[in-house]
């Protein structure tokens, strides 16, 4: 797939466009052109894919629906894109927003943490699961550890660590305090820590 | 944790699956039917876009525009074949679907 129509092979890495092709591209998908939006859909769709599958790792049974939400929302909302900032960033934001809103639902409902002893969820096999880390070890036990811990601990720890986002906005956004949300993740990290040391020392 | 979080990207390596690709493709293609004709096939041509062996034939047709601003690939077996296998037989230069497949 190219841009616009040209014939060359383009690779849907995650690489930002020249602003006036991306400018180009979403003036094309506006008009409804249909090559151009298959075009689209073939520029973001891997790295969206990527992107959602590690946030809600290790269950991934709703990522293909969010990758349909995300380019829903994001063609519901192109007529506003400014151009400001390259077309890949902001679909990345909208993929964010619906990250988000997963992490709000499932924090919202009342903590049940009774999963807390269970085996860690395997991924569809061990070879796929290998396939998923580098050699690295750190990054290897770091999946390890938070594929074990229960999903709100997880979801805690990746809204806050890895999305960045503060405590107060969790808060705002799942309706907790910010107090819930701190004795959340203080539980969090108390049970990754534990179960970190415990698979360094197997 | 903050160390950790720096340190490690969880970013993973897997590439969408084709047939994830082309249900989106459909559903945007759907979505944008829904609310006005599509970009006419003798339009889309003269954007520089090539056009699939079926869409060739409805550009050529001698009939309105409006019939051929309408979605054929909803009607075509390459989409049925794209949305359900993931590496669908499906070869014609030009078609979306094949696109998406080999992207």
């Amino acid at each position: 797939m190219n841009r616009l129509g040209q014939q060359e092979a383009r690779p849907s890495q995650m690489i930002s466009s020249p602003p006036e092709e991306d400018s180009a591209l979403v003036a094309a998908v506006l008009r409804k052109d249909r090559k151009a939006t298959a075009e689209f859909v073939a520029l973001y769709a891997d790295d969206l894919y990527r992107y959602l599958r590690s946030r809600l790792a290790p269950v991934y049974d709703q990522v293909e629906d969010l990758v349909h939400e995300v380019f829903l929302a994001a063609w519901e909302s192109l007529p506003g894109y400014q151009g400001s900032g390259p077309l890949r960033a902001w679909v990345m934001g909208i993929a964010r927003h619906k990250v988000e809103d997963y992490y709000r639902a499932r924090l919202r409902a009342p903590e049940s943490i009774e999963d807390g002893d269970q085996e860690p969820i395997a991924p569809a096999s061990t070879s796929d699961f290998h396939q998923l880390l580098e050699k690295d070890e750190l990054r290897k036990n770091t999946w390890r550890v938070m594929g074990s811990l229960p999903e709100q601990y997880r979801m805690a720890l990746i809204w806050r660590y890895w999305e960045r986002a503060s405590a107060r906005e969790m808060a705002l956004k799942t309706g907790k305090t910010e107090k819930a949300i701190e004795r959340l993740l203080a539980r969090a990290r108390a049970e990754f820590r534990e179960r970190w040391n415990r698979v360094q020392s197997s | 944790m903050k160390r950790i979080a720096d340190r490690v990207e969880l970013t993973q390596l897997e590439l969408a699956p084709a047939r994830l690709k082309a249900k989106v493709y459909s559903a945007l293609m759907l979505k944008q039917a829904e609310g006005g004709p599509l970009l006419s096939l003798t339009e889309t041509r003269a954007c520089g876009h090539k056009l699939c062996v079926f869409e060739e034939l409805v550009r050529i047709t001698p009939m309105g525009e409006a019939a051929k601003s309408l979605n054929i690939c909803r009607v075509c077996h390459a989409r049925v074949l794209a949305e359900h296998m993931e590496n669908a037989p499906i070869y014609w230069s030009g078609c979306p679907y094949v696109e998406l497949k080999n992207s």
